[in-house]
C-alpha cells in the first residue's frame, strides 16, 4: 500500500548533515521530513573518533579549513554544549616528528583564528602523564570531544518539536520526478513493509558517502568519494585530553578521550562501496603500532572494538590523486537546478563533524534561493535542545546522576551505568527501537563486557514493559549480539578475549541463544 | 613449600583431580588465582547435549561422537572412565543431591525459557527436567534484573519441540519485602534463607498456582543453607520447586565449589586462593618445582606431580597476544588447533570459530606435549577446558569434560605410585 506525505524540504540521509540541516531548517519555519536508510547516525557521523576540531589539525595544509573549524568550534560550544566534553588537547612533538614543522604550525595558528598556547614539555607531562616522555613540544588547543549521536539527536528533537517528521528506517527506493523538476521521493518502510511517498518543494540529498547513489537516482552525478577511516577504541581513558602528533596529518595519529575509552584514529583508504569498510588485522595492528608513538605502551592495552567509517569525500580536482588527505575536506552544496537543469534537488557533499552545522546552514540557504524565499539561518544562535551554552558533559557527572535515586532503580549495564529507568525512557521515546538503536542512545553495550549482561536485561525488562513480542524481544537479542560480535573479532586478545570468552559462555553456555523456540 | 601434588586451578577439574588425589593418600595443594569457573557456570553436569543435533542419551552418543572427533579430550577417559568420574562425583557432592543417567539427557530451562540439554542436575534442579512437558508457574522477583519470568514463560512455552509433550507456563512477578533495587544474587540467597521472607513470598505464590505442577524461581534459593529454602519452599507450596540459573555469578555454581571446596579440606588436601602459578623448573623430564606467587610475592613449591587444570581463554589458562601467538603462561607449552596465519574469529558470531577447539594436546595418559613433540613431564598432567578439542558451550560438555579428565588424571597419578610401589 502506497500512503503519501507532502512536506516543503525532503532531508535524505540522518547523519550531522541531514540532521543539522532538519534543524536549520524547522528553525526558519520550513515543513521539514527528514528519512534515513536505518536510524539516525548509523553512518559516517556515528562512527567516527568524536573530535570536535579545533582546526589545528589544518593550520598548515588548509589554513581556510582551519578557520572554518576554529569558528565552528565557538559556536558549537556555544549551542550544543551538552554533546561536549571540553577536554582541551595537545599538539606535540615527537621524537618522529619534524621540528620545523612545529615552527611552521605556531606560525600558521594566528591567521586560521585557531587560539594555541605553546607550553613546555614538562608540563605537558604534568598534564597528561601517559604521553611520551620523549616529547619535544608540545601546543594547547581547543580541541574536544563531541559525541555525534547527542548531537544528531538533540537536531532531530529540536527539528521534531517545530513540527519535522523523522522517519528512521525508510530508505529511499526512488527519487519522484515531475519532467525537470524533482517533486520527492518514494521511501520503503522497512519496519512495517509500506510504501511511502513523500512529495516535497524541494528534496536535499544529505547522504554524505552514500550521496552519489540517491543522486544516481535522480539520474545526476554527485562525484562523492568514500574514505575509508578505521578507529580502534580502548577500554581506559589513557589521556584526558585530545592528543595529536604535530606533523602533516597520517595515520593513527590522533587519540580522543570519547566517554570512558580512548579512541586512536585513523586512516585513509579510498573504497568503491561506502558499506563495504570492514577494518583488516594489518589496519588494527598499524593504529596499535601507531598510538605508541604518542602513549607508549598504548598497543598492550586492552582494546575494545575496532570499527570504520566512510568520509564523504569531495576531490577538489581531477589531479588530487595520490595521498588522500591532500584532499579537500571543504564541503559543497550542488544546486542541481543550476548544474543540470533539474530542480527541486539540493545536494551537499563533502565536509565534517565539526563544520556540520556550517554545511547546512550552506545548504538551507541554498534550498531558501531554489525556492525564492528568504529566511535566516538562526542556528549559531539557538541552543539545541539540552544545552544552555555551559553545560558541558563531564564524565562523573554521568555516576553522580546515577547514583541519584539508584535504590529503587536497577542497574541494566554496569559498564555504561545505565538504569531501569534510563533503558524505559528511552524504550518510550524510540517506540519501535532495537537494542542497537537504543545502544546509540544510551551507550549500553559499548563498555568492556560489550553487551554480555546488559543484552539479556534489556530484551527480557522490554518484553516484560510491552515493547517487544517474543519473537522481536528473541530477535532483537540475537541481531544485537552479532552486531557486537562484528566489531570485537578482529581486537580480541589479552584480557578482552577473556571477556569475550565470558560473554560466550553466558550466550551459548547459560542463556543458549542459539537454541531458542523460534 | 613442598607438597606431593600440585593442582593449578580451583574449577570443577581441578578440584576433582585435587580430591581424588588427597583422598589417595597424596599430600595436595590446590592454588587458584580466584574462585575458579565454577560461579560462572550453571551448577549443572554437562556431559553431551548437541552432537552437534540434540543428544538424548550422551552414552549412546559418545562412541559416534568419539569416532567423528578424534581428538576430543573424551579419549582421554572413555566411556568407562567418564562413567567412573560422575558416580564418583554424585557421592562426593551427596549434601547437593545430584542425579541424573548417562544413558538420558534432562532438558532443563536456561533463564531465557529454552530448554538446555544436561546429564546431572542438583536436587535445588531435580523439578526442572521438561523433557516431558508439564504445567509449571514460573515466578520472578520484581525488580531483579537477571530474571525475566514474562519472557522465559513465553519462550518455554514454545520450547517443546513436537513430538515432545507441550510445556504450558505462566508467569508472575513477586514483589520483594523491602527495597527493590540493586538486588545481586548473593543477597537475595542470603534474605531467603530468613524464614519469613520465605513466607512472606509462598503466601504470594499461593493465590497464582492454579494447575502448577511444578514451580520455577530463580537460583537464589540461599547458599549454605540451600537444602532448607528449597525444602521449606517446597512444603509451603506443595508441590516441586525448581532453580533457573542465570547470568553469573552462579548460586549453584557457588554451591558447588563450596562443596568440593569442603570436600577437598575433609581429604587433608590444601587450598590457596588468590595464589597464580608463574612459572616451573624442571629436572631431565620432570617437573621438580612450580612458582607460585602469594601474597604477590613469589614461592617456590617443590612438588612430585602437577596437574594443570587452568582453563581455557575465558580464565586465563591460554592466552593470546596481541601479534596473535596463544601461549600456555605456566610451563610455555604448545597451543594446538591453529594453524599459522590462520584467522581465529569467523564473521557469524553463533558459528564455529577456529580458536573454539585451541588448546593442549595430550598423549593418551592425558599429558600435554611438549615442543618436542612428546610429553612434556612425565609427572605434569592436564585437565578440563585448558585441553584441545571441546567445545565445551556448543556441545554442552564443560563439566563431563572437567571431571573425566581430572579423575583421569588423578588415576594415573595414583596407578602410576600403585605400580612403584608394588
Amino acid at each position: 500500500m502506497t500512503e503519501a506525505l507532502e512536506c516543503q524540504l525532503l532531508v535524505i540521509g540522518g547523519g550531522s548533515t541531514g540532521a543539522g540541516v532538519a534543524w536549520d531548517a524547522a528553525l526558519r519555519g520550513f515543513q521539514v521530513i527528514l528519512a534515513d536508510r536505518g536510524d539516525l547516525a548509523t553512518g559516517t557521523a556515528g562512527r567516527f573518533h568524536g573530535l570536535l576540531h579545533s582546526g589545528g589539525r589544518y593550520v598548515v595544509r588548509d589554513p581556510a579549513g582551519a578557520r572554518e573549524c576554529a569558528r565552528e568550534n565557538v559556536i558549537l560550544r556555544r549551542v550544543a554544549s551538552a554533546a561536549i566534553e571540553d577536554t582541551g588537547g595537545l599538539f606535540v612533538t615527537t621524537p618522529l616528528d619534524d621540528l620545523d614543522y612545529a615552527d611552521r604550525f605556531l606560525a600558521a595558528c594566528p591567521a586560521a583564528e585557531v587560539p594555541v598556547e605553546e607550553i613546555s614539555p614538562a608540563e605537558a607531562l604534568r598534564r597528561e602523564p601517559r604521553l611520551t616522555p620523549a616529547v619535544r613540544r608540545a601546543f594547547a588547543v581547543r580541541d574536544g570531544s563531541i559525541d555525534s549521536w547527542k548531537l544528531i539527536w538533540s537536531c532531530a528533537r529540536g527539528a521534531e518539536q517545530l513540527g519535522a517528521r523523522i522517519l528512521p528506517y525508510h530508505p529511499v527506493t526512488a527519487i519522484l520526478r515531475d519532467g525537470d523538476r524533482v517533486t520527492g521521493a518514494r521511501l520503503h518502510d522497512l519496519r512495517s513493509g509500506d510504501e511511502l511517498d513523500v512529495r516535497a518543494e524541494c528534496v536535499i540529498n544529505a547522504a554524505g558517502a552514500w550521496s552519489g547513489r540517491v543522486a544516481q537516482m535522480a539520474g545526476c552525478e554527485v562525484a562523492v568519494r568514500p574514505g575509508k577511516g578505521v578507529m580502534v577504541a580502548i577500554n581506559h581513558r589513557l589521556a584526558n585530553c585530545v592528543v595529536n602528533r604535530c606533523h602533516m596529518t597520517g595515520d593513527g595519529d590522533i587519540v580522543v578521550p570519547s566517554h570512558s575509552v580512548s579512541v586512536i584514529g585513523t586512516t585513509d583508504t579510498p573504497v568503491e562501496d561506502p558499506d563495504d569498510i570492514e577494518a583488516t588485522a594489518e589496519e588494527v595492528a598499524s593504529m596499535m603500532a601507531a598510538g605508541d608513538v604518542l602513549l607508549p605502551g598504548f598497543s598492550r592495552s586492552r582494546a575494545l572494538r575496532v570499527w570504520s567509517g566512510a568520509r564523504p569525500l569531495l576531490p577538489k580536482t581531477a589531479a588530487a590523486v595520490g595521498d588522500d588527505r591532500e584532499v579537500s575536506r571543504s564541503h559543497a552544496v550542488i544546486r542541481h537546478a543550476q548544474r543540470d537543469a533539474l530542480g527541486g534537488l539540493i545536494s551537499i557533499a563533502g565536509g565534517k563533524l565539526t563544520t556540520f552545522r556550517l554545511m547546512a546552514k550552506d545548504t538551507v540557504d541554498a534550498a531558501c534561493a531554489e525556492l525564492g524565499v528568504e529566511k535566516s539561518c538562526t542556528t549559531a544562535e539557538t541552543p539545541l535542545p539540552g544545552s544552555t551554552g555551559s553545560n558541558y558533559y563531564r564524565l562523573p557527572d554521568h555516576q553522580a546522576d546515577f547514583e541519584k535515586g539508584r535504590a529503587d532503580n536497577p542497574m541494566i549495564c554496569e559498564c555504561e551505568l545505565v538504569s531501569q529507568a534510563d533503558l524505559l525512557e528511552a524504550a518510550r521515546v524510540h517506540p519501535k527501537g532495537q537494542i542497537d538503536d537504543l545502544r546509540r542512545v544510551l551507550r549500553v553495550g559499548m563498555g568492556p563486557c560489550q553487551g554480555g549482561f546488559c543484552a539479556f536485561r534489556i530484551a527480557g525488562l522490554l518484553h516484560g514493559h510491552g515493547a517487544y513480542d517474543r519473537t522481536e524481544a528473541n530477535a532483537t537479542l540475537r541481531a544485537f549480539v552479532q552486531e557486537r560480535w562484528k566489531g570485537q573479532r578482529r581486537v580480541l586478545w589479552g584480557q578482552q578475549l577473556r571477556q569475550a570468552r565470558l560473554d560466550t559462555w553466558i550466550f551459548q553456555g547459560v542463556l543458549d541463544i542459539e537454541h531458542l523456540p523460534t | 613449600m613442598i607438597t606431593d601434588a600440585l593442582v593449578i586451578g580451583a574449577g570443577t577439574a581441578g578440584l576433582t583431580a585435587g580430591i581424588r588425589l588427597a583422598r589417595g593418600g597424596l599430600r595436595v595443594t590446590v592454588v587458584a588465582s580466584g574462585e575458579g569457573c565454577l560461579p560462572l557456570a550453571s551448577g549443572t553436569i554437562d556431559v553431551l547435549g548437541f552432537a552437534p543435533e540434540a543428544v538424548q542419551s550422551p552414552r549412546g552418543a559418545l562412541p559416534g561422537f568419539l569416532d567423528a572427533n578424534p581428538e576430543h579430550p573424551y579419549r582421554i577417559s572413555g566411556l568407562a572412565g567418564l562413567e567412573q568420574s560422575l558416580a564418583w562425583f554424585v557421592k562426593t557432592t551427596e549434601p547437593l543431591g545430584y542425579h541424573g543417567e548417562l544413558s538420558r539427557n534432562q532438558w532443563v530451562p536456561t533463564v531465557l525459557g529454552g530448554l538446555r540439554p544436561t546429564a546431572l542436575v542438583p536436587r535445588s534442579m531435580a523439578a526442572a527436567d521438561l523433557g516431558a512437558g508439564g504445567e509449571v508457574l514460573i515466578a520472578g522477583i520484581r525488580g531483579f534484573r537477571d530474571f525475566h519470568p514474562a519472557l522465559l514463560a513465553a519462550n518455554l512455552g514454545r520450547a517443546a519441540a513436537a513430538p515432545a509433550p507441550a510445556i504450558r507456563t505462566r508467569a508472575v512477578e513477586l514483589e520483594w519485602p523491602g527495597s527493590a533495587g540493586d538486588m545481586p544474587p548473593f543477597r537475595l540467597a542470603r534474605r531467603l534463607e530468613d524464614p519469613e521472607i520465605r513466607r512472606r513470598l509462598a503466601a504470594q505464590l499461593h493465590s497464582q498456582l492454579g494447575d502448577a505442577t511444578a514451580v520455577g524461581l530463580p537460583a537464589v534459593l540461599g547458599r549454605e543453607r540451600a537444602a532448607e529454602v528449597h525444602a521449606d519452599l517446597e512444603q509451603r507450596l506443595g508441590r516441586p520447586v525448581f532453580e533457573i540459573p542465570g547470568l553469573p555469578p552462579s548460586l549453584p555454581g557457588l554451591r558447588l565449589f563450596d562443596c568440593m571446596r569442603r570436600a577437598l579440606l575433609d581429604a587433608g588436601g590444601r587450598l590457596l586462593m588468590g595464589s597464580t602459578a608463574i612459572s616451573a623448573t624442571h629436572h631431565r623430564d620432570t617437573v621438580d618445582s612450580v612458582t607460585i606467587t602469594q601474597a604477590s610475592r613469589p614461592v617456590k613449591v617443590s612438588t612430585g606431580f602437577v596437574v594443570l587444570a587452568t582453563g581455557g581463554f575465558a580464565t586465563g589458562g591460554i592466552v593470546r597476544q596481541p601479534d596473535g601467538q596463544l601461549q600456555e603462561p605456566v610451563f610455555g607449552l604448545p597451543v594446538h588447533g591453529l594453524a599459522p596465519g590462520q584467522e581465529p574469529f569467523g564473521d557469524v558470531y553463533l558459528a564455529e570459530h577456529p580458536l573454539d577447539r585451541v588448546g593442549l594436546s595430550t598423549d593418551a595418559e592425558g599429558r600435554p606435549l611438549g615442543v618436542a613433540g612428546g610429553p612434556h613431564a612425565v609427572n605434569l598432567y592436564a585437565a578440563g577446558a585448558v585441553l584441545a578439542g571441546a567445545l565445551p558451550w556448543r556441545e554442552k560438555s564443560g563439566e563431563g569434560v572437567s571431571l573425566a579428565t581430572g579423575w583421569h588424571a588423578a588415576e594415573a597419578i595414583l596407578s602410576g605410585r600403585r605400580e612403584d610401589a608394588a
